[in-house]
């Protein structure tokens, strides 16, 4: 096929475009919602993917987490998981003493929704934390003023706090926290730091939260009720070189103190960001699934519309098709043509599909919590699919004109 | 213009030729031998042609004349490489035509068939110019030449003024040389006009049948397919077809 073919094709598949306009603009809208939807699909996907990763990347370098669950994304623990032997501030010593690739180790109790007052004011969302002196450390997060937990406070089980930046606004709008007392779930506690602000972890605030002696959590809240408190371990490695070698050192340790079975699965669950990142991409792989089905049904459609109208387009140019024959138009002369004419119209419609969906997702990008993001390769395959649903289906009414009889098509009225 | 043609040779003498030559080819420009056209209504076999030859010579105007039903359309569509027979051979300009696929009919009939059809067949929507570049385009003629050629042919037939008409702005007579121009544009072997005054007044059917002896007159060959007696009258050389046979070959000028 020569590209004065193509050309000759495409002219006359404008002209019909343009002689066809409300039946063409139906058959390309049909397309455009299909290529709307893939790029919709994929920008959600995509977006979703690099805000995770960001998110994650954000969370503090390289960290490990260790507790007594496997790592889930808002799956509840299962029974098994539930009844599983805590893991221990021994454990962590074990961890610290023992693990060669481990730079620091910082023992948490987390309690969701604690009450904080101070006078008049008061917040019931922050979550309050029970850490080590090496919690600075071990997440690279640190105190903006005053100063962090230090070693004399976990001896004397020191009611002292450090509070986020949130809890700090929603107490004291108008003055300096430091070494005011406030008082948590009741109990007074006086303020020696601020941490510095964290950011937004998928929408959520990582600055409403309180900091107190692990020590002192024990005190107050020793039986520990699950699920409102938490115990698990964050490790830091030595570098990202070390991640693996600390996993591996973790286990080993771990199963060993919990006495698990060699061929005994782990009772205790470790992840580093990749690891959370791998969980991740096994739970959008089945959504990106899901999506890429609605888009195929979507381009189906659109598709279908294609046929339809190259159908009834060859039926009423059948005699043109004839006249064509006659002066000496091939079977591949013909069938280029009116895939060809497919084509454009997908492509005009996948063109329009790209500009509605690119804007579709800056608006949303704008205006709502979902991240989306076009990459430049979903463009290309936003065009690549829309050409290739031309090709397909236009390929059959197109074979249908190529073998006409140029007999019975010249005859036709 | 050479009486002896080999139309009115023995076929015997026409066959011993090509004999000769170690192959069947003749020299007629066209030379259809025993040509069967048979169709399939059913499970009946109706023969729309049965057994006919004839040979035209380079530069012969010729008419083919017979009722409706008589097996002329499929002559005309067989001479003009629209179909194949079902049995017999049909030499065009040297090529054995009863053989070829579809491609290869194609092919022909771009270089060696130049179609006048009574409606005239223009597509609707194309310019004059660009009717008459259609052979080029299928003929593989880059655009520069094929826009040359194409304004050339339509200069041929008076319509120099009409170019860029589309042909609901074309009167009938003008549809019709627009046609005739498509026709000559690729410089076919043979101008295959079927009825080319069905559909025009007694004046532009005049005009179109000057026109074709016009063109005769410069060495082309011309077959018309009609059923006017008048029409068929203007050509040198008369084929009467009924039911399938040829009834009269005769020469009238």
């Amino acid at each position: 096929m020569r590209f004065d073919d193509v050309k000759e094709s495409a002219l006359m598949a404008f002209d019909t475009l343009r002689a066809n306009k409300l039946r063409s603009s139906l058959t390309i809208l049909g397309v455009s919602v299909g290529v709307v939807t893939v790029i919709f699909m994929v920008s959600i996907i995509q977006g979703l993917n690099r805000a995770f990763a960001g998110q994650i990347e954000s969370l503090g370098s390289n960290t490990i987490f260790l507790s007594k669950f496997a790592p889930s994304f808002g799956r509840p623990p299962g029974p098994e998981e539930i009844h599983r032997k805590d893991l221990t501030m021994d454990d962590a010593e074990a961890l610290r003493r023992e693990a060669s690739s481990i730079a620091g180790v910082s023992p948490i109790h987390r309690m969701i929704a604690a009450t904080a007052r101070y006078q008049d004011k008061q917040t019931d969302t922050p979550i309050l934390f029970g850490v080590t002196p090496y919690y600075e450390f071990v997440h690279s997060q640190y105190v903006a003023s005053g100063r962090f937990i230090n070693d004399i406070d976990m001896q004397d089980r020191s009611n002292v706090c450090i509070l986020g930046v949130d809890v700090m606004r929603a107490l004291f709008p108008y003055a300096d926290a430091v070494d005011r007392e406030i008082r948590i779930n009741g109990n007074p506690y006086r303020v020696i730091g601020v941490m510095e602000p964290l950011g937004n972890f998928f929408g959520q605030s990582r600055d409403n939260s309180i900091f107190m002696p692990i020590s002192t959590f024990d005190k107050y809240y020793p039986d520990r009720p699950f699920p409102e408190v938490v115990f698990f371990i964050i490790i830091r490695p030595h570098s990202r070189a070390h991640v693996k070698s600390a996993m591996d050192e973790m286990t080993d340790i771990l199963r060993r103190r919990r006495r698990v079975p060699p061929n005994a699965p782990n009772n205790f669950g470790i992840s580093s960001q990749d690891s959370l990142l791998d969980v991740y991409n096994q739970l959008t792989g089945a959504t990106a699934l899901v999506l890429t089905a609605i888009s195929f049904v979507a381009l189906m459609i659109g598709g279908i519309g294609v046929m339809n109208i190259m159908l009834v387009s060859v039926t009423e140019r059948t005699k043109e098709i004839g006249i064509r024959k006659a002066v000496g138009a091939t079977k591949l002369n013909i069938l280029s043509q009116f895939l060809i004419e497919a084509v454009v119209l997908t492509a005009i419609g996948g063109l329009a599909g790209l500009i509605v969906g690119e804007i579709a997702s800056l608006l949303m990008n704008k205006y709502s919590p979902l991240p989306a993001y076009v990459p430049l390769w979903a463009i290309a395959m936003g065009v690549g699919i829309s050409a290739l649903v031309g090709i397909v289906f236009g390929l059959w009414p197109a074979w249908k004109a190529a073998r006409l009889d140029p007999i019975e098509a010249l005859r036709w009225e | 213009m050479s009486d002896v043609t080999l139309a009115t040779l023995p076929i015997e003498a026409a066959l011993q030729q090509a004999q000769v030559n170690g192959q069947h080819r003749p020299t007629s420009l066209i030379s259809m031998r025993d040509i069967w056209k048979t169709y399939q209504m059913g499970t009946e076999e109706v023969h729309a042609l049965h057994g006919v030859s004839f040979d035209v010579n380079k530069g012969e105007y010729i008419a083919i004349i017979g009722p409706s039903g008589s097996g002329k359309s499929t002559l005309m569509n067989l001479i003009g490489c629209l179909d194949t027979p079902s049995k017999g051979d049909y030499w065009l300009n040297g090529k054995n035509v009863s053989e070829m696929d579809d491609d290869e009919l194609a092919r022909i009939r771009n270089q060696e068939v130049g179609f006048v059809f009574q409606t005239f067949n223009l597509l609707a929507r194309a310019t004059a110019l660009h009717n008459v570049e259609l052979p080029l385009i299928y003929g593989g003629i880059g655009s520069t030449q094929r826009h040359e050629m194409a304004t050339q042919a339509l200069k041929a037939v008076d319509l120099s003024d009409r170019v860029t008409h589309r042909p609901n702005e074309l009167s009938g007579g003008q549809r019709q040389r627009v046609a005739i121009a498509r026709a000559l544009v690729n410089h076919p072997s043979i101008l295959l006009a079927d009825e080319p005054t069905g559909a025009l007044d007694t004046h532009t059917s005049k005009e179109i049948m000057d026109l074709f002896e016009r063109l005769h007159s410069e060495g082309n060959t011309i077959i018309v397919v009609t059923h006017e007696h008048d029409i068929a009258a203007r050509a040198h050389r008369i084929l009467s077809i009924r039911d399938g046979l040829i009834e009269k070959d005769e020469k009238i000028k």
